[in-house]
């Protein structure tokens, strides 16, 4: 990454105001850790401690009997690898077809794509269940999962700039052999845009994993349910003094594997986002 | 050979009276709320039902709900909508007298009478709509103070009354939370060099929804809204006399800490409970529910009787248990109905505090008493400070009176919260509450 | 068909007829996908939502037209609507700002070559990993009056505690302070946007003299204008449908001070089962978002400068 020259004592306030804000938004999370290592009532002593007596590893363990966790980690397992998949394949095509096919009424398509990014979720959320309903969906992972094949106004936006940006001349050079639109996608566009498509199916998984109103809306079956829903679950009021130290081990539980896919993916990120071009 | 029929007759005549008619493997789904505890207790009793009555297989669906219960509404909603609602289970009861009148829900005024159902449940149990029943309580809760009795004995407070008669009056009860709250130099509320700010014991805590307002509004002889859903009480001199005086616990007082507005999901950090359990609060006013909690908190735990300031009130709460019509076995959801409100059959959620059982004998039989409160989760007062409450125990209006959660969301709550923060008199936020709800005409009488 | 040069068929007239037949062909196949996804799961819906708001429906009776009824009853007999408007404006405008101020910093920051970029770009983000659920109960908490880390840090700087969430003046800016802590994203794109800079013309700029201050002005500040209008947009977007953290947070209070606007619409929908007033909101919401973006889209031809052909 290129930087800039700057004098040590901007260097210096850079630092400083940095780690400060590291701090600010690290602390929260540290919070969170220790306090999965608590006991409830621990939690809530004053004034507050900052370790606890003893480590309650058995929190991790306990919250396995009161959640079925695993399962809902399988389940939310599954429905974040077809939104993934879904997200790829219909965004490439689609991004594809906006930044290199000239046909009739593009502008408009794209312009219809853009203005879906702005629909606010709530005023199509009953009439979607509804037909759900009629397509027998309820209480499965079809309203989950299957709109992920259709395109997202987001990606389309950020794989069109993507792609935009990929020199013509490959895919010039592709038709003077004789492939067609689809083959050029295949082969050439998505080898060449790693960086966005890992960018949209990190979203993407972001968006699924972290999903709480589409399978409260649409599971009735506990057995089904999601990490999300198992987690507000614990957040629950009935249950006064409650699960808050089960809440805070399933929140790191749910943190973690997301915080890995970022740190193992951060370049593809970052990558993904420059060449995306946000320039408009 | 001619006794023979006769005989046979009759036996055919008693097996068939005696085995109701039960569908060949009936499904029924129940859909219900609740904690682990209760998933727990319900999962159990679904079992013992299924091994009681084989050919019937139990579906529990389980939603999570929050307090408020909007999110089980709103699925509930959808699933009306879409025609997929389940056979029976739990409703809120500030939205049954909405889908009861709609035609969502069984009547259940025929087999409640034939069975002669009526008098062996309390009087306020079974819910009606134009007066058919569409549903029943599913349990009975209601308002208690518990305290800590260490708190108490350091401050010199006598421990209060266990007859739920004979409860302090307002005065003597902020006098004693003035005993206990402290600062952190030992001073208290009204000495000299007394810092609000780093109070360390409070002296009470009050839940602030509106349930766990109108036992102290009735006992003032107030209200929010007349139980025939056509007249405003919330604006009345009564009224605004209680609301007063509690804002006036945070506020002038300092006893009492401020942890949750009207207007926030009940659900919110357990700040009370756990500072009573911890000897920061002397005084914890909520509901009896949180007995299964705080049963558990391991600290010296009393109940006492409710502070009285004009005369012993005492509110009936509770969800509803319905069966819905659209289910396709009635009679044996109607048997589960009948199991689910035999204590016997959920014994543990009783005995841990959670809930106070329907069925009247339940109150005055000693043996059935015995079942569910001689443990150490109901201490010994338990009975006169809270049991023999629920004789004058009236229900919250908030079944039968219509618009009731716009009344309470809209107009109430919003002018509550700037009482509890001092920012307005409660004789100015109750009365733009009321203007509020005349405005938009929201008294609109009973389902 | 002959697999003449993709050049030569372009420069005939004749086969440029193919050629957009062709191209049309295949434009219109990939993107099937979105056609049918437009119509099942937003045309339709939004056409009965549209019917629905000149409707009065409760969801489980039949719904009842009653014409602009609903949209006349938002603007003159509900008075939480124009609160809801203000509170999601106050925080929107405010919030957005201050996060794009403060994203910009920290990407400038990031880029002046100090140690341990990519362990500070990893810390910056990590917030944006938690479900909104976890951080909505996790800063409730930080937010507690009594067991609040922030009041008891508060406290013993010898400062007065706040009310944070619970207070009516205090609630908004307790909510804007926990969407800065979720800046990471913002500070992200801005870092890609700083990669763009040519690198010639910053070290023309530092050869010529001239302090860091001039060169932020007249080099990085233009050439970030498309990132900073790209994050705005896409911020008051998300602002406007602020709905999970005010929900689990604040339910709306205390005393509606933090009554967003979904939030209103929510309740109106599920609490009260008023669908059709609900529906009428989400189309309020839905044109009132589109021409806020149309505004600033306008009106960042005024400021906003394209490296690079445009694509218009």
């Amino acid at each position: 990454m290129r930087r800039w020259k700057t004098g040590p004592d901007f260097r210096l306030l850079a630092y400083v105001l940095l780690i400060g804000f590291s701090l600010f938004c690290v602390f929260p999370l540290i919070w969170l850790i220790r306090s999965s290592l608590m006991t409830s009532r621990e939690m809530f002593t004053l004034p507050p401690r900052l370790l606890p007596a003893a480590l309650q590893w058995n929190n991790y363990l306990d919250l396995f009997h009161v959640v079925p966790f695993g399962r809902y980690f399988l389940n939310t397992l599954v429905i974040v690898i077809l939104n993934v998949v879904g997200a790829v394949m219909s965004n490439s095509l689609i991004g594809y077809a906006f930044a290199r096919i000239r046909f009739r009424g593009r502008t408009i398509m794209y312009g219809i794509c853009m203005a879906t990014i702005m629909l606010p979720q709530t005023v199509t959320m009953i009439p979607l269940f509804i037909e759900w309903k009629l397509f027998h969906g309820i209480n499965t992972y079809a309203p989950l999962t299957v709109l992920a094949f259709f395109g997202n106004g987001f990606y389309i936006f950020m794989l069109h700039q993507f792609f935009k940006t990929i020199p013509i001349e490959y895919d010039e050079a592709a038709f003077v052999d004789g492939v067609n639109h689809f083959q050029i996608v295949i082969r050439i566009i998505a080898p060449m845009s790693k960086p966005a498509l890992a960018v949209v199916a990190i979203f993407s998984f972001l968006t699924s994993w972290n999903d709480f109103f589409g399978p409260f809306l649409y599971l009735n079956d506990q057995r089904k349910y999601t990490l999300s829903l198992g987690l507000k679950y614990l957040i629950s009021g009935y249950s006064v003094m409650g699960q808050w130290q089960f809440l805070m081990a399933a929140s790191v539980l749910i943190v973690l594997p997301v915080a890995l896919l970022f740190f193992i993916t951060q370049r593809y990120f970052i990558q993904g986002l420059t060449m995306g071009g946000l320039k408009g | 050979m001619k006794r023979l029929l006769p005989i046979l007759a009759s036996a055919l005549l008693v097996l068939g009276a005696a085995s109701p008619a039960i569908a060949e493997n009936a499904k029924l789904t129940f859909v219900y709320w609740g904690s682990v505890n209760e998933d727990t207790a319900m999962k159990e009793a679904f079992s013992a039902f299924e091994a009681a009555n084989p050919g019937i297989t139990i579906e529990p669906m389980y939603i999570q709900g929050d307090i408020s219960g909007t999110e089980y509404a709103a699925k509930l909603r959808a699933m009306a909508q879409t025609n997929t609602l389940p056979d029976l289970g739990y409703f809120r009861p500030d939205q049954f007298g909405e889908f009861a009148a709609a035609g969502y829900m069984m009547d259940l005024t025929d087999m409640v009478q034939k069975e002669n159902l009526t008098k062996a449940y309390l009087p306020q149990v079974w819910l009606k709509v134009k007066d058919r029943i569409y549903g029943a309580y599913t349990a009975a809760e209601c308002q208690v103070m518990f305290y800590n009795k260490d708190v108490l004995k350091k401050a010199g407070v006598p421990v209060p009354p266990s007859d739920y008669r004979k409860g302090w009056s307002w005065d003597q009860f902020v006098k004693y939370c003035t005993m206990v709250t402290t600062d952190n130099n030992g001073k208290h509320p009204g000495e000299a060099g007394f810092d609000a700010n780093r109070i360390t014991t409070y002296g009470v805590s009050y839940q602030l929804w509106h349930a766990m307002l109108t036992p102290p509004l009735w006992s003032g002889g107030g209200g929010i809204v007349s139980a025939d859903g056509k007249k405003v009480l919330i604006d009345s001199p009564e009224s605004i006399d209680v609301i007063q005086k509690i804002a006036d616990l945070i506020n002038k007082q300092k006893v009492m800490p401020y942890t949750n507005p009207s207007s926030t999901s009940q659900a919110g950090l357990p700040t009370p409970p756990v500072m009573l359990a911890n000897g920061q609060l002397g005084f914890y006013i909520t509901g009896q529910w949180e007995l299964l909690d705080i049963a558990k908190m391991n600290f010296p735990m009393g109940i006492g009787a409710l502070p009285i300031i004009k005369k012993p009130a005492q509110m009936y709460v509770s969800g509803a248990s319905v069966i819905f019509k659209s289910t396709k076995f009635p009679k044996e959801a109607w048997l589960l109905h009948k199991w689910m409100m035999t204590p016997d059959k959920t014994l543990n959620l009783y005995t841990s505090g959670l809930w106070m059982p329907t069925k009247a004998s339940w109150y005055s039989d000693p043996i059935d008493l015995k079942k569910w409160t001689d443990n150490p989760v109901h201490p010994p007062e338990f009975k006169t400070a809270v049991l023999d409450s629920m004789n004058i125990a009236q229900p919250i209006p908030e079944v039968r009176v219509k618009n009731y959660p716009q009344i309470i969301n809209e107009c109430v709550n919003p002018q509550l919260d700037k009482v509890w923060l001092g920012e307005v008199s409660a004789k100015e936020a109750l009365t733009k509450a009321a203007e509020l709800i005349r405005q938009q005409n929201l008294m609109q009488g009973t389902w | 068909m002959a697999r003449s040069s993709f050049l030569a068929t372009m420069l005939r007239p004749r086969r440029a007829r193919f050629l957009s037949r062709y191209n049309n062909f295949w434009g219109w196949l990939f993107l099937t996908p979105v056609v049918l996804g437009l119509s099942l799961w937003v045309a339709f819906p939004l056409g009965l939502s549209l019917f629905t708001s000149f409707a009065k429906w409760d969801l489980i009776t039949a719904p009842v037209f009653v014409g602009f009824k609903n949209y006349i009853d938002m603007f003159t007999s509900d008075p939480l609507f124009w609160q809801a408007v203000v509170v999601t404006l106050y925080y929107t405008v405010a919030g957005v700002s201050l996060q794009v101020i403060l994203a910009f910093l920290a990407a400038l920051l990031l880029n002046a070559r100090v140690r341990g970029v990519k362990a500070f770009r990893t810390m910056f983000y990590l917030p944006s990993l938690v479900p909104v659920i976890v951080s909505s109960a996790l800063w409730m908490w930080l937010y507690n009056p009594q067991f609040g880390l922030f009041n008891v840090l508060l406290i013993s700087l010898g400062l007065p505690p706040q009310k944070w969430v619970f207070g009516i003046q205090t609630v908004i800016p307790s909510l804007i302070l926990m969407s800065v802590w979720g800046i990471g994203n913002i500070i992200i794109v801005f870092l890609a946007g700083l990669q763009d800079i040519p690198k010639e013309l910053m070290e023309a700029a530092a050869i010529d003299g001239g302090s860091a201050f001039h060169r932020f002005r007249h080099i990085i500040l233009p050439f970030m204008t498309p990132t900073i209008l790209y994050n705005v947009v896409i911020g008051i977007i998300g602002g406007f449908q602020t709905f999970t953290q005010p929900y689990i947070m604040t339910n709306g209070g205390p005393a509606n001070a933090s009554l967003f606007y979904v939030l209103h619409l929510y309740r109106q929908a599920f609490l009260f089962a008023k669908m059709g007033y609900a529906s009428a909101m989400a189309w309020f919401v839905f044109i009132a978002t589109g021409v806020v973006s149309i505004i600033i889209f306008r009106t960042s031809t005024w400021w906003v400068f394209y490296q690079g052909d445009t694509r218009k």
